[in-house]
């Protein structure tokens, strides 16, 4: 266990170092990072100073290391519009940004996982079609068209909601259906195929036979082996909350990480890009950590072997 | 002069047992050695796990033995993948025992049949076509099937096909690996003698590897006999089949059905079936021989000449 | 040399195929898309920056408006429906364009993994992971801000989208056909490596890879037009359907014509090539997941 553990975390940790060489690459390539991460018209003084500061006169591979190490202390330079440290204008904007993408997942499991469940047990009825067809639409409607549309019909015509802004609860409901609609779709989906999966497998099929009531059945034995996919995806999820925000905070003007990452990547203020890059690949990392370590706590048969990827 | 020849050459492969197991050398091979000469065939036989399928495709060249040499034409085989290899590929070739396994399904057989004679360049477009026409009427296979994939075939004709393809390049040996053991026992010998009178007719030499004793002898003009990775007896087939000498080739010739009453008796072998990862010390088929002395259990035995030119690697068997 | 009863097994007869009338559909709306794309500049009926500033937010069809403008016109009087027929060219080609190079990138670094394997392979894996664990659009928005925007840029980072898939999937069918059968066989008949990946390999797994590129393509149209709703993708005066849409929500109150029109046709595109992915998953490789 204590090996797996250890495999796991060493996996991550080398994701994101992965993240943080990827983030020196484009820096050093797309050009001089002095001018890049201060300003084009900051002070010679202040330039030699970064300079410096992160050894860009050095050889490639010491610049690498220092560059590293720098992060490692959480210098993430500062944002040349108004000359804050990035960590903390990134930080601030937080909060906003849980706000939304916590109810949101709360959506997405609360409405995809049962819908998923009961599209297993009672498959080819009514109700599992149009969960099905549901789940198809989630996906295939981009957040900001059905943000949009939601403006439209209950702000605009309706004028039961605001369209937008931070003013009151009532602001959430909107931003927080389309951020969450589309996933609860993907995760109905993907409990649904989970849960016929476990209920195609011999031992579900011995316990039924040897007359076990069917809720035992899918309580003791269905619902726990589904979890285990199910989770991973949810997982997945959780390490894309920053990422789902990014389109609907512009949509709602909600003044989250994901309207703060819009705003910096057109003002190409690449100091606060890169912190949120080396933010959310953080939170990614961290999550599919431990979506690795309850894998091997429902499963212990998967401890030391590779799950599934993450992906969908 | 012998067209291949195989010196001292083993075969060993890391197995890991268990998921954190640490990789345990597995001999596959075991220090074997012979020679086939030009349009000779030797067969080699034992039972499956034997390693006699990892010796075919050392002496191909498509694995490289862990010790020893395999020459070719004279010359020491070249390393997998080279340039020098992929030419070399024109003399040596590979029947399968799983014709369809080898072919492409999408490709048509005057396809594949081709396939060798594109790649080594021989020939320009028309001169290849009346090739292959020439290659298929070989082999037995009439023309119209030039045109039909692998699926539509019967497997006697696949096993044709890939014969066919085969020898496109004229080759100066090939390897036959359990070429019919996969077909039906009627057709089985059609194989066979076609195989044989296109040797004869070209001048190929075979290896002949199967776990048949029965099939080899009709095939081979020389046997040896597999037993965990060694050669344990090697000889006229023949003699082997009249006298074997070593208790494992005895076993072997017996479990051959015959009519008429029985020169051997019927020796039904005991104890488990070999593995080789877990090799017996001394003499590898002493657990399972009804002769074994301590010696056996001690010490390996080493082929050495015997009554009618064989060679036998058995403690128990007089040197000649 | 006779074999007596010569099996002959004819192809088996093509059971003729149903197509479920929801999969027609789909067929039939990506065949309209695909033609209007093609044919754009016949069927745009004016420029679409030809600015008429006397016809300004005219509603379509049905709304008031005339069949001047069968959809409507924008704050500057432009023509909705020619914009619309620009941008349908302009985000399926930015999408076919993507899923082209992902299907060429994954695939050559799925086949260099399977025939290296040792250290490439593990290089592979790790890229593989790296791209399977980092949300796309956040890569995709860093390297817009390191590099700045141009098309040929914006096409290959989406061209980086979903290579993965390609990857995991070329990796695995190769790596199998090396083991055993076919690749091994030509391999012994001296082919070279490129010769036995591009003439046997790649023409045996081909029907999986286009299954793939039909789940990667409808992310990456929504991909597209998620950026460049966020004004980071194709950039004016060229347009796309993400861009129309993110113009039209400054009309939102005043002129919601604008935006529901691309926002209708970006749905309904997705929607079909899903639609009609899945039915050729369950026809040609049900075990792709």
């Amino acid at each position: 266990m204590l090996r797996f553990v250890a495999l796991r975390v060493g996996r991550a940790l080398l994701t994101i170092a992965l993240v943080v060489t990827f983030a020196f690459v484009v820096l050093r390539l797309s050009g001089d990072p002095a001018l890049m991460i201060m300003s084009p018209d900051a002070p010679p003084e202040a330039l030699a100073a970064f300079r410096q500061a992160w050894g860009l006169d050095e050889p490639i591979w010491l610049q690498y290391l220092k560059y590293f190490t720098a992060i490692l202390q959480g210098e993430l330079g500062q944002s040349f519009r108004d000359g804050r440290p990035a960590l903390e204008l990134v930080a601030e904007r937080i909060p906003a940004t849980l706000q939304l993408t916590l109810p949101a997942l709360a959506l997405k499991v609360g409405l995809g996982v049962p819908a998923g469940i009961y599209a297993a047990l009672h498959r080819n009825s009514a109700i599992d079609r149009a969960v099905m067809t549901f789940a198809v639409t989630g996906f295939t409607v981009p957040s900001f068209v059905l943000g949009l549309v939601l403006v439209l019909v209950f702000a605009v015509q309706l004028g039961w909601l605001p369209s937008g802004g931070q003013e009151s609860w009532r602001s959430v409901i909107l931003p927080v259906i389309s951020m969450g609609l589309g996933g609860a779709g993907i995760l109905a989906r993907f409990t649904r195929s989970a849960m016929l999966e476990v209920l195609g497998q011999p031992y579900i099929r011995t316990a039924s036979a040897k007359g076990v009531p069917w809720g035992q059945v899918v309580r003791g034995h269905a619902l726990p082996n589904a979890a285990i996919p199910t989770v991973t995806i949810v997982g997945f999820m959780v390490g894309t909350l920053l990422a789902g925000a990014v389109v609907v905070e512009s949509v709602f003007s909600w003044p989250g990480v994901g309207r703060l990452m819009v705003v910096a990547v057109s003002n190409r203020d690449l100091a606060v890009v890169q912190c949120i890059l080396l933010l959310v690949s953080a939170t990614m990392v961290t999550s599919n950590l431990i979506v690795d370590l309850l894998y091997g706590v429902l499963d212990p048969r998967l401890r030391g072997t590779a799950p599934a990827g993450g992906g969908h | 002069m012998s067209l291949l020849s195989l010196e001292g050459v083993s075969r060993v492969y890391a197995t890991r047992r268990g998921l954190f197991g640490t990789p345990v050398p597995v001999r596959a091979v075991d220090h074997i050695s012979f020679s086939v000469a030009p349009g000779r065939t030797l067969g080699i036989v034992g039972e499956s796990g034997c390693g006699k399928s990892t010796t075919g495709r050392v002496a191909l060249g498509i694995e490289r033995p862990s010790e020893g040499t395999v020459s070719f034409e004279g010359a020491a085989m070249p390393t997998p993948g080279t340039p020098e290899w992929r030419r070399l590929r024109a003399r040596l070739q590979l029947v399968y025992q799983d014709p369809l396994g080898a072919m492409d399904r999408r490709l048509t057989v005057a396809a594949q049949v081709a396939e060798p004679l594109e790649i080594h360049g021989i020939g320009d477009k028309a001169e290849r076509q009346d090739r292959v026409a020439a290659l298929l009427r070989d082999v037995g296979l009439r023309a119209d099937l030039a045109q039909r994939h692998p699926h539509e075939l019967s497997g006697g004709q696949r096993q044709r096909a890939v014969l066919a393809r085969a020898l496109a390049t004229d080759p100066a040996l090939l390897v036959a690996d359990e070429p019919v053991s996969a077909l039906d026992v009627s057709i089985q010998a059609q194989v066979i003698n076609m195989l044989t009178d296109l040797q004869e007719a070209r001048g190929i030499a075979m290896l002949f590897i199967s776990h048949d004793l029965k099939v080899v002898r009709q095939v081979s003009h020389e046997v040896a006999v597999m037993y965990l990775g060694r050669i344990v007896e090697q000889g006229d087939p023949e003699a082997i089949f009249a006298d074997p000498l070593h208790p494992y080739s005895r076993a072997l010739v017996s479990a051959i059905p015959v009519p008429g009453p029985r020169r051997i008796e019927r020796i039904v072998l005991s104890g488990d079936p070999p593995n080789p990862a877990d090799r017996p010390s001394g003499c590898a088929f002493h657990p399972r021989c009804a002769l074994a002395t301590a010696s056996c259990r001690a010490e390996v035995p080493q082929l050495k000449p015997a009554a009618d030119g064989r060679q036998v690697a058995c403690h128990l068997v007089e040197a000649a | 040399m006779s074999e007596q009863v010569v099996p002959v097994v004819a192809a088996p007869p093509r059971p003729k195929v149903a197509i479920p009338p929801g999969v027609a559909l789909a067929m039939l709306w990506l065949g309209l898309m695909v033609a209007t794309a093609l044919l754009a500049d016949v069927i745009r009926p004016y420029g679409i920056t030809a600015m008429d500033l006397r016809a300004r937010l005219q509603p379509p069809v049905g709304f008031g408006g005339d069949w001047a403008h069968p959809l409507g016109t924008d704050e500057l009087g432009r023509d909705v429906f020619s914009r619309l027929v620009e941008s349908i060219r302009m985000s399926l080609m930015i999408a076919f364009g993507a899923t082209i190079i992902a299907a060429v990138f994954g695939t050559t670094m799925g086949f260099l993994a399977a025939h290296f394997r040792g250290w490439v392979e593990q290089a592979v894996l790790m890229l593989i992971d790296f791209q399977a664990s980092m949300p796309f659009l956040i890569l995709a928005l860093s390297v817009l801000a390191f590099f700045g925007n141009s098309l040929p840029l914006f096409i290959c980072l989406m061209g980086l989208y979903g290579w993965e898939r390609h990857a995991r999937i070329s990796r695995g069918l190769a790596i199998a056909a090396n083991a055993q059968g076919y690749a091994a066989a030509v391999r012994q008949l001296g082919a070279t490596p490129m010769r036995i990946y591009l003439k046997h390999v790649l023409p045996n797994i081909a029907s999986t890879l286009i299954v793939a590129a039909t789940l990667s393509f409808p992310e990456v149209v929504l991909l597209e037009s998620g950026l460049s709703f966020l004004g980071l993708g194709v950039q004016p005066p060229m347009t796309s359907l993400g861009n129309m849409v993110g113009y039209g929500r400054e009309y939102l109150t005043r002129a919601p014509w604008i935006l529901l029109s691309p926002s209708v046709v970006i749905v309904l595109t997705t929607l079909s090539v899903s639609i009609l992915g899945d039915w050729l998953r369950d026809r040609l490789d049900p075990t792709l997941t």
